[in-house]
């Protein structure tokens, strides 16, 4: 163990030249990692999708299941021609994708996906480790709402302005309900680390059991935050034509649709890790005695982590959308009293907790 | 509240699907199809008929030997008053419609002996 | 002798007295507001048609609705064609329900002529009508899911469409713009082993519409989008000339199989399907509810039919029918479209071509009963109820 440990200071510390350097790669690795798993959330959804509405989905590239369909989709997109309008709001416009883009890749940071558990010690597989991880996440997933608004307002159109205006109303609404589910959470832990609040949940008491209420609002607030059916009217193609998205073609459309991939990538990721136990083991393993060590951990966390995109993609395609008015009054008149609510039972909870 | 759409569409997941595996498996299409047109030499008598009923005017005669009906595909619109309209039933459909596709509109102009099916 | 130009400055004065002033008006806009046209080219509509919004917010204070973007003449091309060359033409006035084109011109043309179809004729064309409603209800109410945002529901509709294309297709050889009946009967006779695979499809599709009525009523967040929106009252309807289920779904029961009855509708028992409110939802329940009275009726078609022939005894025409002379007069024989009442005024001078052909389209007027409905409703509720009146543009500009 100590050899290992030797070689991993060798060669990832500061010691020599090639340390931050190798340091850098094994991070953009992670990045096409992340990039790689919004591919298979894509062929997820599509494949999902047709088998609700019976029929098949893309089966002719790579294999019969059409895994490759979004390299030959990424194709298309790079060899469509660039169309700038001519009135458009030159820097704002173009730089609309890449914040998207950038705010949905800054939530890599803090996430673990997983841990290394070898002779006891969980080893988790995050890029950094810091104290306030759940903040900084919340925080930044935020910031994507301004590159929707730059979206809209730069394209000089009308249909994009109303796009934007609704998308704000939706944001500030469902960010209150989101954050005081996760302070309730963090109550209940006591710290704001996210490898904290998952080793704090044992293998029963999930905080989706404990907090039933909570682990509901978290669901509909961050469904509303990913910007998914029912709650997508900033891009509603029926009202809007493409809503944000009217004047973008070619790989800046393609490049903001990705990051709404990869925020919901992340999103149930993160709904994995606070509510449904991250990476510890469902009870009825436990009975069969499988010990929780090595990469068995990543495992679970993956298995966790697709059930929790099935059903975000269930959703989608069976539910109508609500209206912008009905959404602003969910928001406000029933998600957000409820959150108070279980802020209450939170408390509660944290006090039984700590004894 | 919701829970009806859920459901239905669960079990829906576990139906088989009904999409149409074409172009690996041919589409089948009914007896009567109203296809690409088949003439028979031995009843056709020349009378015009045809030509005079064809609301797209796709149909004109022309001699090959005695007169026969020439159709113009690209105008041909399949209605099938051509074929009611044939006093001695020359005049068929088949079920056949993909050779009813070609960039050359010029190749889509069949002369009787295509349409008789004496030559390609 | 009046002066020529005095004329047209008159009517010039006239114009901009009724036509452009007004219109100028309404494109005058505060501060806060913006007009937004939902404009010809659009991926909602189902085909090119112009509504200029005047929007405050989210809230619609003003609409104006512009058609003709698709005209192509069929009134005047039917005039240059003999009535057996026409039929085609009018196949594609409204390409899903054109089954109940044919009808109606080949109604007008029989009557003109004075002869009647024998009772086998009859009840093909009975059966042929109510597949063609079916198709079309489900068409409809599947393009009005998908502008709510609910497209599996599209999807599911679609594909019980495809087994009553299928139905018809064995019948008269296409999936649309049929071209079926004749003047005196019909083209070609049920074929073999029809009625037991249509027995079949129709109790699916029986099945299917109660799983429908189910989610529909059952769902919380699609009964906020329409319960109590789109609201059409008993005036509106009766001052835009409604007919269809948007005007039955607001509770007055006219139905043209019922008050004129053509063909064999008067030995058939059937329900004319009614609903209370007039709103969004109500509309969309009635053509569900239609959709199982058509599976009723075409069963009992099935079982009154009997063996004979196809046309008349002394017609010498029979399925061939070049040339004919029609004798002169004129002709009106509404039928029941999927969208309403329909007919054609057929007037003949006695030669092989009609003189005057005006078509009574339903679609016409379920658009002009868009903008009185768009009065204070939000931008996001307008696909909605127009989707939901499930107008034809090409039927609207012929």
């Amino acid at each position: 163990m100590d050899i290992l440990l030797g070689i991993l200071y060798t060669v990832l510390g500061n010691d020599y030249w090639w340390g931050p350097w190798i340091r850098g790669v094994i991070g953009l690795c992670a990045m096409g990692g992340i990039m790689v798993s919004a591919m298979f959330a894509v062929w997820l959804e599509r494949k999902y999708a047709s088998d609700i509405q019976s029929r098949i989905g893309p089966n002719r590239v790579g294999g019969k299941y059409g895994l490759l369909q979004l390299i030959a989709d990424a194709i298309k997109l790079f060899t469509k021609e660039d169309i700038k309008p001519d009135k458009v709001d030159g820097p704002v416009w173009a730089a609309a994708p890449v914040l998207m883009f950038g705010s949905a890749l800054m939530m890599i940071i803090a996430i673990p996906f997983g841990a290394f558990i070898f002779n006891g010690t969980t080893y988790p597989l995050a890029v950094t480790q810091f104290d306030i991880s759940i903040l900084y996440l919340e925080a930044v997933s935020a910031i994507g709402i301004i590159g929707i608004f730059m979206a809209g307002w730069g394209s000089n159109n009308k249909f994009s302005v109303i796009a934007a205006f609704r998308n704000i109303a939706r944001m500030i609404g469902y960010e209150v309900a989101l954050g005081l589910t996760i302070v309730s959470v963090v109550i209940v832990t006591g710290s704001l680390n996210i490898v904290d609040i998952v080793e704090a949940q044992g293998s029963v008491i999930w905080f989706a059991f404990v907090m039933p209420l909570g682990f509901v609002i978290f669901g509909v607030s961050l469904i509303a935050d990913m910007g998914r059916v029912p709650f997508d009217q900033n891009e509603a193609e029926e009202e809007l034509i493409a809503g944000w998205g009217t004047e973008y073609s070619g790989m800046r459309f393609g490049l903001a649709y990705f990051a709404e991939y990869i925020h919901m990538v992340l999103g149930s990721c993160i709904a994995v890790l606070i509510f449904l136990g991250g990476w510890n083991m469902p009870g009825f393993l436990i009975d069969l005695h499988i010990p929780l060590i090595g990469l068995l951990p990543v495992g679970i966390f993956l298995a966790k982590w697709v059930l929790v995109m099935m059903f975000v993609v269930l959703i989608r395609w069976a539910l109508p959308r609500i209206r912008i008015d009905q959404v602003t009054s969910i928001g406000w008149k029933i998600l957000f009293p409820l959150a108070m609510v279980n802020l209450v039972w939170a408390a509660m909870l944290g006090l039984v907790w700590s004894w | 509240m919701v829970l009806k759409n859920f459901e239905e569409m669960i079990k829906n997941t576990f139906r088989p699907s009904v999409t149409r595996l074409c172009p690996e498996v041919p589409t089948e299409v009914s007896d009567r199809y109203r296809g690409m047109h088949k003439l028979d030499r031995d009843k056709c008598i020349g009378c015009g008929i045809c030509a005079g009923t064809c609301p797209t005017r796709a149909i004109r005669i022309v001699r090959h030997g005695r007169w026969f009906p020439m159709i113009d595909f690209g105008h041909c619109m399949f209605c099938g008053l051509c074929v009611d309209q044939c006093p001695n039933e020359a005049l068929t459909m088949t079920k056949e419609y993909t050779e009813a596709i070609s960039p050359d509109r010029y190749a889509l102009i069949y002369g009787p002996a295509q349409l008789m099916g004496e030559e390609d | 002798m009046v002066n020529k130009h005095d004329v047209k400055k008159r009517m010039r004065q006239l114009a901009a007295e009724y036509i452009h002033e007004p219109q100028q008006e309404a494109y005058k806009l505060d501060d806060t507001e913006m007009m937004l046209h939902i404009g010809p080219q659009n991926p909602i509509q189902p085909g090119p048609f112009l509504i200029d919004l005047k929007i405050s917010g989210e809230t619609v204070r003003d609409s104006k609705l512009y058609m003709g973007y698709g005209h192509k003449g069929i009134e005047k091309i039917l005039e240059s064609m003999t009535y057996i060359q026409g039929l085609p033409v009018t196949d594609r006035i409204c390409y899903l329900s054109s089954l109940s084109n044919n009808e109606a011109y080949v109604s007008s043309v029989e009557r003109l002529l004075d002869i009647e179809p024998p009772e086998r004729s009859q009840y093909i064309r009975v059966i042929m009508q109510e597949l063609s409603r079916i198709q079309s209800h489900l068409l409809g109410t599947g393009e009005y899911a998908t502008d709510l945002g609910f497209v599996t529901m599209f999807l599911f509709m679609i594909r019980e469409r495809e087994y009553v294309l299928g139905l018809i297709e064995d019948i008269t050889g296409a999936r649309i713009t049929h071209c079926f009946p004749r003047f005196g009967g019909v083209r070609q006779d049920l074929p073999d082993g029809w009625r037991e695979k249509a027995i079949d499809v129709l109790s699916m599709i029986h099945e299917k519409c109660d799983m429908y009525k189910e989610l529909f009523s059952s769902d919380r967040t699609y009964k906020m989008r329409t319960v109590g929106i789109g609201t059409l009252t008993k005036e509106d309807v009766m001052k835009a000339g409604l007919t269809g289920p948007s005007l039955r779904a607001t509770g007055i029961d006219y139905d043209v199989r019922k008050v004129y009855p053509t063909l064999v509708y008067p030995d058939i028992d059937f329900k004319v399907q009614t609903a209370e409110n007039g709103d969004i939802f109500d509309r969309v329940m009635v053509r569900v509810n239609e959709i199982q009275e058509s599976c009723w009726i075409i069963e009992q078609a099935l079982d009154q039919i009997k063996p004979g022939p196809l046309f008349p005894d002394e017609l010498p025409y029979g399925r061939r029918t070049p040339s004919m002379r029609v004798p002169p007069g004129d002709a009106y024989v509404p039928i029941e479209d999927p969208r309403g009442e329909m007919a054609m005024y057929i007037v003949s001078d006695g030669t092989d071509k009609p003189y005057r052909v005006k078509i009574r389209g339903p679609a016409f007027a379920l658009m002009q009963g868009l903008p009185p409905m768009l009065e204070n409703v939000y931008i996001a509720d307008v696909p909605a109820i127009a989707a939901s009146m499930d107008s034809c543009n090409s039927e609207v500009d012929r």
